[in-house]
């Protein structure tokens, strides 16, 4: 993944053809995360745990609802992807890339999780573990380019 | 916090906000962020210097503490900007949770 473009609040970045088919088919594996994983406090020493909990279990759910809505429209930009003799031009705002970054990190997380949440290494890697493999490190991999090119822009 | 290619960054001595008079505040809630070995240390500074709207340097600072100590006490908030805290970091997939403070 390489910017070619930052001016104002667009950024344009020049993808190769298969770079361009492992993210469509990274983003098309999200939401990732399983709705019951997040836990608002650990002790629970809250005035009322319970609304609390349900409270953020809705906001996730919204959450999650909204950017699967927002994916599918961007993906489904023919404005936001274009081919070119070198591969494919993706066009995002300064807002959609933190969005993605988020969701990239879902997918990442989500699939750590279906992986048993390894606390080092992943101790059997087979067909079954082997796509979770994959979409975490291919999740995290485009997760720090962006990072990196955001990094590269605010000290720019 | 996994770790990354990028360079060994110092913390040093940051000046934190955390030094509010506890009677000010009461009843105070913890927002407490601990390690975890997936997400990437330079996605947790990101995401602290977005949410709280952190210099890096203090961002960064509280992102080592998680990862050398388990975690990092945040913030000390009321139970509704703590509730809020723990629900942007968590859109974020951090693992962040809020507990009541002594």
């Amino acid at each position: 993944v390489k910017l070619v473009r930052a001016a104002k609040d667009q950024f344009v970045f020049q993808l190769g053809a298969e770079e361009k088919h492992v993210l469509l088919h990274l983003l098309k594996l999200y939401p990732r995360l399983p709705p019951a994983h997040h836990r608002l406090s650990k002790e629970g020493r809250l005035p009322d745990p319970e609304a609390s909990q349900r409270l953020l279990d809705e906001a996730l759910a919204e959450q999650r609802a909204e950017s699967k809505k927002k994916l599918h429209a961007l993906l489904a930009d023919p404005q936001r992807l274009k081919q070119n003799p070198h591969g494919w031009r993706l066009s995002l705002s300064s807002t959609e890339i933190e969005w993605l970054l988020q969701v990239l990190n879902d997918i990442r997380v989500g699939s750590w999780v279906l992986l048993g949440s390894p606390e080092e290494h992943l101790k059997t890697f087979n067909a079954q573990t082997a796509p979770h493999f994959w979409a975490m490190e291919m999740a995290g991999a485009f997760q720090m380019e962006l990072l990196h090119l955001l990094e590269g822009k605010r000290e720019a | 916090v996994a770790e990354t290619l990028t360079p060994e960054l110092r913390p040093g001595v940051v000046e934190t906000t955390e030094d509010k008079s506890k009677s000010s505040l009461e009843p105070g809630y913890l927002v407490i962020c601990w390690n975890d070995p997936v997400n990437f240390m330079d996605y947790v500074t990101h995401v602290f210097q977005l949410v709280f709207a952190w210099p890096r340097k203090k961002a960064e600072f509280h992102m080592r503490q998680v990862h050398e100590q388990g975690k990092s006490v945040l913030t000390r908030e009321s139970l509704e900007k703590a509730e809020h805290y723990v629900h942007q970091l968590q859109r974020y997939t951090l693992h962040a949770t809020m507990e009541r403070d002594e």
